[in-house]
């Protein structure tokens, strides 16, 4: 799926505010995020996947990310507890998610996945 | 334009298993997805931005996320908070009287002595009621929190308690001034004048 070249902003920040798409709220404000690309792997979002059961993942590779550097960044998020070394992201009211993704060994790398967020 | 960040501030949410400190902060719940992820791992922690005042605060709340169950809440757990709100469950007397525990380890573990408290009566559109809105208030005044009852379910009050507890914490300069120094603006000269907080911020979202 190609990504939506509008969202950019020619400085590489996010042109518009970013979404939950389940319950709209609001995770980034405009322009607080630039877009990266890295291939990490998401759990499926809206089915029933089982993470305590590693060895059947149901996870879906993305590459497009809002990437910020402050969890403080952030207008709402919540994180999950640690999943090995990674903490997902997932809507703070809602807490719908996967929608990004955390390494902590990475402290200041916080991935926001385009295509898990609806975008004002 | 952005408004300014005031501040950011650690707010913890503690109280007895089962009284909804986890829906507490769940603005919405229907079954369009399934929130399985968040159920099967649990939050460790939400960011959550508030405005008071015209000014935001970004809140970083932590849930006990079902650790309170084994005792076995730790000191870093408890490290730096402003504000604590304490949770109990109105059809369940035990949650209250377990209030008094809760308090204690507060008292033991916080780092600060201001820390801004709040103690929320949940469940209040259940109908076996065994706690009535007096005790709470009483308790509350005795230990001077601020009171609230609420209904995760309906939403009622839960905005409320948010507001109400960061417009404390931002009364007591001393809670989060020394936070703030390397973020954003500081609030101008809007301190004072804005007497007794409880009640009247209720702004249902």
């Amino acid at each position: 799926m190609r990504m939506d070249e509008t969202l950019v902003s020619a400085d590489g920040k996010n042109s518009r505010a970013v979404l939950c798409q389940r319950c709209g709220c609001r995770v980034l404000s405009v322009g607080t995020a630039t877009l990266a690309k890295r291939e990490l792997l998401l759990p499926s979002m809206k089915k029933k996947s089982s993470l305590a059961d590693e060895s059947n993942p149901d996870t879906e590779l993305l590459v497009e990310h809002w990437l910020v550097h402050d969890m403080f960044t952030f207008e709402n998020v919540g994180f999950t507890k640690d999943v090995g070394n990674v903490k997902f992201l997932v809507c703070a009211d809602c807490e719908v998610g996967p929608i990004g993704w955390h390494s902590l060994e990475e402290k200041s790398n916080f991935y926001v996945a385009l295509q898990r967020v609806r975008h004002e | 334009m952005e408004e300014d960040i005031l501040t950011t501030l650690k707010i913890l949410i503690i109280g007895e298993s089962g009284v909804g400190k986890s829906s507490l902060l769940l603005r919405f719940t229907d079954d369009t997805f399934d929130p399985e992820l968040a159920a099967t791992i649990g939050v460790d922690f939400k960011v959550k931005t508030i405005s008071v005042d015209g000014n935001k605060a970004k809140l970083a709340i932590w849930d006990t996320a079902g650790q309170e169950r084994f005792r076995t809440l730790t000191p870093s757990y408890y490290r730096g908070a402003q504000g604590v709100i304490l949770v109990y469950d109105v059809t369940r007397r035990d949650t209250f009287v377990k209030l008094d525990n809760w308090l204690n380890e507060l008292e033991t573990y916080c780092t600060r002595n201001d820390i801004v408290k709040m103690l929320v009566g949940n469940k209040i559109d259940k109908d076996n009621r065994e706690v009535d809105r007096n005790e709470g208030l009483k308790f509350a005044r005795k230990h001077s929190m601020l009171f609230i009852e609420a209904s995760a379910k309906t939403r009622d009050g839960v905005q409320c308690a948010f507001e109400e507890l960061v417009e404390k914490i931002i009364q007591t300069p001393g809670l989060w001034e020394s936070e703030s120094h390397n973020r954003g603006v500081r609030l101008s000269d809007e301190e004072g004048g804005r007497g007794g907080s409880c009640g009247g911020y209720c702004s249902m979202l």
